[in-house]
């Protein structure tokens, strides 16, 4: 596990004190705020999101040229991101409609929440900024990558090569998500698994599966 | 009493049919499995079955399911006594007396001594879900709206106190959930709610696409960033099953604390049978008169904390049974599964399914017997299914979930949230939150916000309406303290403690 926290000075002293984890990090924050600022001048009836957007905006460029202070860089960016969550849903929920009288609107609940979560995001990510916190632990690449992969081949194959290719091709992606494959394994288990999935779901359990791809 | 005993009966009635039988051993075996191999959860195994009880009759696919549940309470403390790894999370604190006495030859009394607390406390909690079902039923149905809006924000409290790390995260968490269940058509006016317009949102998020994202596909990734562990399994052979009499002696009085904390701590809201393992150790390493021998092999160490968390996850069914509410994830998943069915959980269960409702209690008990007789002669197979290697498994348990989630709708669309989920439960983990609260919340947030907007409407819009009814403003009040509680840094310090611990 090691290797996989990486020192960073992040958040050592206040001022502008670039470092690249909070500069990437940082400017994430920054493209995506700014994308739903864009997306909100599109929807009437914006006013509160369009500040929070706004509000995210400066956050994000502050945290990548180290005017803010990341003293907790996993409560920061965590919270910015539940900010973000709850201007997208209000930003979604603008046009439903809201209270009438006693009666809730379907509109009132969604904004509700979202004023919740968009405040106690905001605490979160206070709270980045002034305790200190832990660095982020690196993201890996390799096995999110095959296995996201593997996953969505299955969702694209799944109706036009049916069952059998599906699975098979959908597992033997997901087998490189690790490094310690090896291959002649690999093809046998992908086999059995393919032979298992097919018994269990076709024939015991007789669910409607196209088993081959039709032409 | 005697109609007590007489719905227990037709409860076996049900439960000795045939097929239940085979439904129950069936969920009891790969219950083990799960429990037994590390790196698969509970939570993520009863997610990937789910559209697998499709074609079940809801009976059978219920006592299956928790079957499963139980089972892996057996199945992990296999895996901490011979190898050290907790195959299940709920057998974390048993690893460290159980491996030290299998290091000292005595694998097979800390196993025996494992599954006859786990069976003691689940024939203690099987009577005691029968005997608060009725009277705990008949509360709920004094419950109007407002009630049950004040309930569920207790339920939620409680499971935001009793996760691990920050309690704000977890509230964040739990809010996120609600949030996420509103996506989709309105119940009242059916409009459709935050879904970009999208005809596969327009029924809402599908829960087994949540549940199989944040915690199967996730669960994956998460595992596949670990080292390679280097599994010692205790090669010799287990020699003696049997505890002996000195054994039997010094674990009796730890098995029932063990049962009693750990029924208590089921059936609260957010507790489970990893909390009641905690419990369990610490509350008797605190009253033994050497504590010093915990660590080091103690018997107890392994008897109180195996029958806290069997008791916990039986115990955990009483308010999914009786109120409806689920008090953790996996019954949160178990209202999934009744949904799919068309059963509605709450009180209503009991009275208008009464064979459900029983049938599932004695099966706990039938399958706790059975359990006892898989685990103990069959170690030795459960054991050769840890060197199935992890780069094999993993492949296998992505697509089982990817044909899973298809097949409730045959929907590629569904498939495709759930790697999303898996994404984003990547990503919560990362930053320390706690995916467990935010599936409570999708769950519950249905169900919520129909109350609260019941309650609001006959209130006549006033809000204070959940303060001035009594019962509601008693569970309210309950919740406020327990978070202030929480809050207050001297017990937040020693919340940190137990969990590190």
């Amino acid at each position: 596990m090691s290797d996989g926290v990486s020192p960073s000075p992040q958040g050592t002293r206040p001022g502008f004190s670039i470092n690249t984890h909070n500069l990437i990090g940082g400017l994430i924050v920054a493209v995506l705020a700014l994308f739903f600022l864009g997306w909100a001048f599109y929807v009437p009836n914006t006013l509160i999101p369009r500040f929070l957007a706004a509000a995210l905006v400066v956050v994000g460029i502050a945290a990548a040229i180290g005017v803010l202070p990341v003293h907790g860089p996993r409560d920061l960016y965590g919270g910015v991101a539940l900010v973000m969550l709850a201007t997208v849903a209000l930003i979604a929920s603008a046009d439903l409609p809201g209270q009438r009288g006693f009666a809730f609107g379907p509109g009132t609940a969604p904004r509700l929440f979202s004023f919740v979560l968009a405040a106690i995001g905001a605490a979160v990510a206070l709270g980045g900024v002034f305790a200190e916190g832990p660095p982020i632990e690196k993201y890996r690449i390799r096995g999110p990558f095959f296995v996201i992969i593997a996953i969505l081949a299955f969702a694209v194959m799944i109706r036009p090569l049916g069952l059998v290719p599906a699975t098979f091709l959908a597992f033997m992606v997901s087998i490189l998500g690790s490094t310690e494959m090896r291959w002649i394994e690999s093809l046998i288990a992908a086999v059995g698994m393919t032979l298992f999935c097919v018994l269990l779901f076709v024939y015991l359990l007789n669910l409607p599966f196209q088993l081959w791809p039709r032409f | 009493m005697s109609e007590l005993l007489s719905n227990l009966w037709m409860g076996f009635h049900v439960a000795a049919n045939p097929f239940n039988i085979l439904f129950c051993l069936l969920g009891a075996l790969v219950g083990t499995l799960v429990g037994v191999l590390p790196g698969i959860g509970t939570v993520a195994t009863i997610a990937m079955l789910l559209p697998i009880t499709f074609g079940l009759p809801p009976v059978g696919a219920l006592i299956m399911l928790a079957g499963i549940y139980y089972g892996a309470q057996y199945g992990g403390s296999t895996t901490s006594v011979l190898v050290n790894i907790p195959g299940e999370a709920t057998s974390v604190i048993t690893c460290l007396d159980g491996h030290q006495m299998a290091r000292q030859g005595r694998a097979g009394p800390a196993l025996s001594i494992a599954a006859i607390g786990s069976f003691f406390a689940g024939c203690v909690a099987t009577v005691l879900v029968a005997a608060l079902g009725a009277p705990l039923t008949s509360i709920a149905l004094l419950f109007g709206p407002a009630e049950y809006f004040s309930l569920m924000v207790l339920g939620l409290i409680f499971a935001v106190v009793l996760a691990k790390g920050s309690v704000l995260k977890a509230v964040a968490m739990v809010v996120t959930g609600l949030l996420l269940s509103m996506v989709g058509s309105d119940l009242e006016t059916g409009a459709g709610r935050m879904t970009f317009d999208m005809a596969e949102l327009a029924d809402g998020i599908g829960f087994a696409n949540v549940a199989m994202g944040v915690f199967g596909f996730a669960e994956i990734v998460r595992n596949l960033e670990l080292p390679a562990e280097s599994r010692d399994i205790v090669q010799s052979k287990i020699t003696g099953l049997m505890p002996t009499r000195q054994d039997l002696i010094d674990s009796a009085g730890a098995i029932a604390r063990g049962t009693l904390l750990g029924s208590l701590v089921g059936i609260l809201p957010g507790g489970g049978a990893v909390i009641a393992s905690f419990a369990a150790y610490t509350f008797e390493k605190k009253i033994a008169k050497d504590p010093s021998r915990f660590g080091r092999g103690a018997i107890q160490g392994v008897a109180a904390p195996e029958s806290a968390n069997n008791a916990a996850a039986q115990t955990s069914f009483i308010p999914l049974l009786t109120l409806g509410i689920p008090p953790n994830a996996v019954m949160a998943l178990m209202v999934g599964a009744m949904t799919i069915h068309g059963i509605v959980p709450g009180p209503q269960v009991m009275t208008k399914q009464p064979e459900l409702f029983w049938g599932m209690i004695a099966s706990m008990w039938l399958g706790n017997l059975m359990l006892v007789v898989i685990n103990l002669p069959l170690v030795g197979v459960w054991v050769s299914l840890l060197r199935v290697p992890y780069r094999l498994l993993y492949p296998s348990i992505i697509v089982f979930c990817c044909i899973g989630i298809y097949s409730i709708n045959n929907s590629p669309t569904d498939v495709v949230i759930a790697a999303i989920f898996g994404i984003i439960g990547y990503w919560l983990v990362k930053h320390d939150f706690e995916p467990a609260p935010m599936l409570l919340g999708f769950v519950l947030g249905p169900l919520m916000e129909e109350n609260l907007r019941r309650a609001m409407l006959i209130a006549r819009g006033d809000a204070t309406v959940f303060f001035t009814r009594p019962i509601s403003a008693v569970l309210l009040s309950t919740a406020i303290i327990l978070l202030v509680i929480a809050g207050l840094p001297k017990i937040r310090r020693r919340r940190d403690e137990v969990f590190v611990e």
